[in-house]
């Protein structure tokens, strides 16, 4: 049964369209991570779902119910916000239960359920501190608490984890994937940031432009992108994109202006010699990241990254033989950035 | 020569304040204990100012009017302000006009507001009144009753002075509406994701995120409404109707001095003016302090 359903959903703000007919569906207790860039409509298509944002035309479906004409009162959603949105006034135990009360819930039934879902993340010792007295990581799970103190349909996160550093980063990354197995409600998480969506994620949408680029699981997402957008926003160092007629290609290809080629920074290696073959690059750059080291090379006209062993790093100014691994390159279109080939 | 600078630059505003406020009253404060007509010079008295006004009939009516306006006008003002900004603050068609209008009336001068509301009130072809009889016979309401007699009857004067000063609370109305455009919006979006009423948003979003802003403008008020009742009760009602309706501490104060010419006598009921504002002012700060203690903020 489906969780959570969009259907050719389109939302504009301020008289310029910010989704364009996106079509999207959350299994219950799937976990699908919204990717992209700023400016991509990720927050509009959460604020959609939970009505926060009107729709210009599609149908929002939770749990089997349209709900594309509820007030977000009516929706069974639950959301944490970017900035948490704690209220200021109240203790952490009253603003957890900030919910229950509204919806006319007894006060010590409100509470217990409040300790529950303090408890159910680890926050019940905050239960009698109010917002200023916290930390961010502490709001943070003050704000899922708040969340979670009901059983919503759908779950909706948008960049909950923006706000943390990145050590509280990956540790909360770790209990939200373990809190979401427990939770069982269709969960939309909005992001930037890959890693993020790459270990979260059951599903990945990428989002640009308000399209959809691409949906599926992190290994599809990495392993077969289906555009050049997608290869080039997910994955550190971005990938090497050149045109089909450029320097490097395939041993069997011909020269194609219409393709794009495709290959990440691992499938690059360099060779001390720039004659024994393969095709001369110089060194322009390197970045060190502990054992890695990033070369950004130029060859001919173009820049080509490698990701190396950092004790096998070259100087800049070097000149290099460049090889690739074309067994794990792709194929895209040239004109529309679509995958061409299955790669 | 930086540690002196903000001295420095403060020093104008200081002088200023010293030689024309603060010299002035203290010297007013000083003339409480004397005779005093502006003419002769003053003549020590120590108490005896004080001890008259204990037994003067009339200000003890100015004190009870001066209280009651402040214990009807201060909250209503308030409400007023509040309702208003409340109203006001999402950008819909037209909240400009609306917003210019609700700070207008503040920005009249007072006298010609007061002017203005003189002839409103007019009894007979003021048009209140007018109105008030429409749909009624024999100068009778619709419901068969007198209309108010807004400047003749004591409790409908009363009633004028604070009609008058509820609409002009721009000030406040300006405050609380930068106050509440300053609230984040996504506290009242969580709020509406938990389906809360509009009432208990006021309730439990609205009005505590307000409570500082509230208690300083409550104080403000509060201290204001000894001033705010004299333009309107010297140009509309002149302090009458008889006996002493709407005279007020301010007006008290006004006659004694400059057309009694007991100027030591005016300056001794300044003196229980200040008395009683700082009474007010000290109970008022507590429960502001208190409540803000409560809410954490």
């Amino acid at each position: 049964m489906s969780g959570l359903e969009l259907r050719n959903v389109r939302a504009a703000r301020g008289g310029r369209e910010v989704l364009h007919d996106i079509d999207l569906t959350v299994a219950r207790g799937e976990l699908l991570v919204v990717l992209g860039p700023s400016g991509a409509g990720k927050s509009t298509l959460l604020r959609v779902v939970a009505g926060l944002e009107p729709l210009t035309g599609g149908r929002v479906v939770i749990a089997g119910r349209d709900v594309t004409g509820l007030r977000p009162g009516r929706r069974n959603v639950s959301m944490v916000f970017q900035s948490y949105a704690l209220f200021p006034h109240l203790t952490v135990a009253q603003n957890i239960a900030f919910g229950p009360l509204v919806r006319d819930t007894g006060r010590a039934r409100a509470r217990e359920q409040a300790r529950r879902a303090a408890a159910a993340v680890g926050c019940a010792h905050l239960l009698d501190r109010r917002p200023d007295q916290l930390s961010g990581g502490e709001r943070q799970r003050v704000a899922l608490a708040r969340a979670l103190v009901r059983e919503p349909d759908a779950f909706l996160l948008d960049e909950p984890l923006s706000n943390l550093d990145i050590e509280q980063r990956a540790e909360t990354r770790a209990e939200l994937k373990a809190l979401h197995r427990r939770v069982g409600a269709a969960t939309v998480h909005v992001t930037h940031d890959q890693v993020e969506a790459l270990v979260l994620g059951d599903r990945i949408a990428v989002l640009r432009d308000g399209r959809l680029e691409q949906v599926g699981t992190p290994d599809e997402v990495w392993h077969a992108p289906a555009t050049t957008f997608v290869a080039r926003f997910v994955g550190s160092p971005r990938m090497n994109l050149l045109p089909g007629d450029g320097p490097l290609r395939p041993p069997d290809a011909r020269p194609d202006a219409g393709r794009t080629l495709g290959f990440r920074a691992e499938a690059v290696s360099l060779d001390p010699d720039p004659a024994a073959g393969g095709v001369r690059g110089v060194v322009e750059r390197v970045d060190v990241v502990g054992e890695d080291a990033h070369a950004y090379l130029r060859v001919g006209e173009h820049e080509v990254v490698a990701r190396i062993p950092a004790a096998d790093r070259r100087a800049v100014g070097e000149e290099v033989g460049v090889r690739v691994r074309w067994a794990a390159g792709y194929v895209f279109d040239a004109a529309t950035g679509r995958r061409a080939t299955t790669g | 020569m930086r540690r002196w600078q903000p001295a420095l630059m403060l020093a104008p505003y200081a002088l200023g304040l010293v030689a024309l406020v603060l010299l002035p009253a203290a010297v007013t404060l000083a003339l409480a204990f004397t005779d005093y007509d502006l003419i002769r010079p003053p003549a020590w008295i120590g108490l005896g100012n004080l001890r008259m006004l204990a037994d003067d009939p009339v200000f003890r009516i100015a004190l009870t009017n001066s209280l009651g306006f402040a214990v009807v006008a201060v909250p209503l003002r308030l409400l007023v302000a509040l309702g208003l900004a409340l109203l006001l603050h999402r950008r819909t068609a037209l909240v400009g006009a609306a917003r210019t209008t609700a700070a207008l009336p503040t920005a009249v001068p007072e006298i010609a507001y007061g002017l203005l509301w003189l002839w409103l009130f007019n009894p007979l072809y003021g048009p209140i009144n007018q109105a008030l009889r429409l749909g009624g016979g024999n100068g009778l309401t619709v419901l068969g009753r007198t209309p108010p007699q807004w400047l003749t009857d004591a409790v409908d004067a009363r009633a004028a002075i604070v009609v008058m000063s509820v609409f002009t609370v721009g000030e406040a109305f300006i405050i609380l509406l930068a106050a509440r455009r300053s609230l984040p919006s996504q506290v009242y979006e969580l709020a509406a994701i938990e389906d809360a009423t509009a009432w208990d948003v006021f309730r439990r979003v609205t009005l505590p995120l307000l409570a500082p802003v509230l208690g300083l403008l409550l104080l403000r008020d509060m201290v204001a409404s000894l001033s705010v009742s004299f333009v309107p009760a010297l140009v509309v009602t002149d302090g009458g109707p008889p006996p002493y309706a709407t005279t007020y501490l301010s007006l008290f104060v006004y006659r004694n001095a400059f057309e009694y010419l007991r100027y030591g006598y005016a300056a001794a009921a300044t003196l229980v003016m200040l008395a009683l504002t700082a009474a007010a002012v000290t109970v008022q700060w507590r429960l502001v302090r208190r409540a803000q203690r409560v809410y954490g903020l």
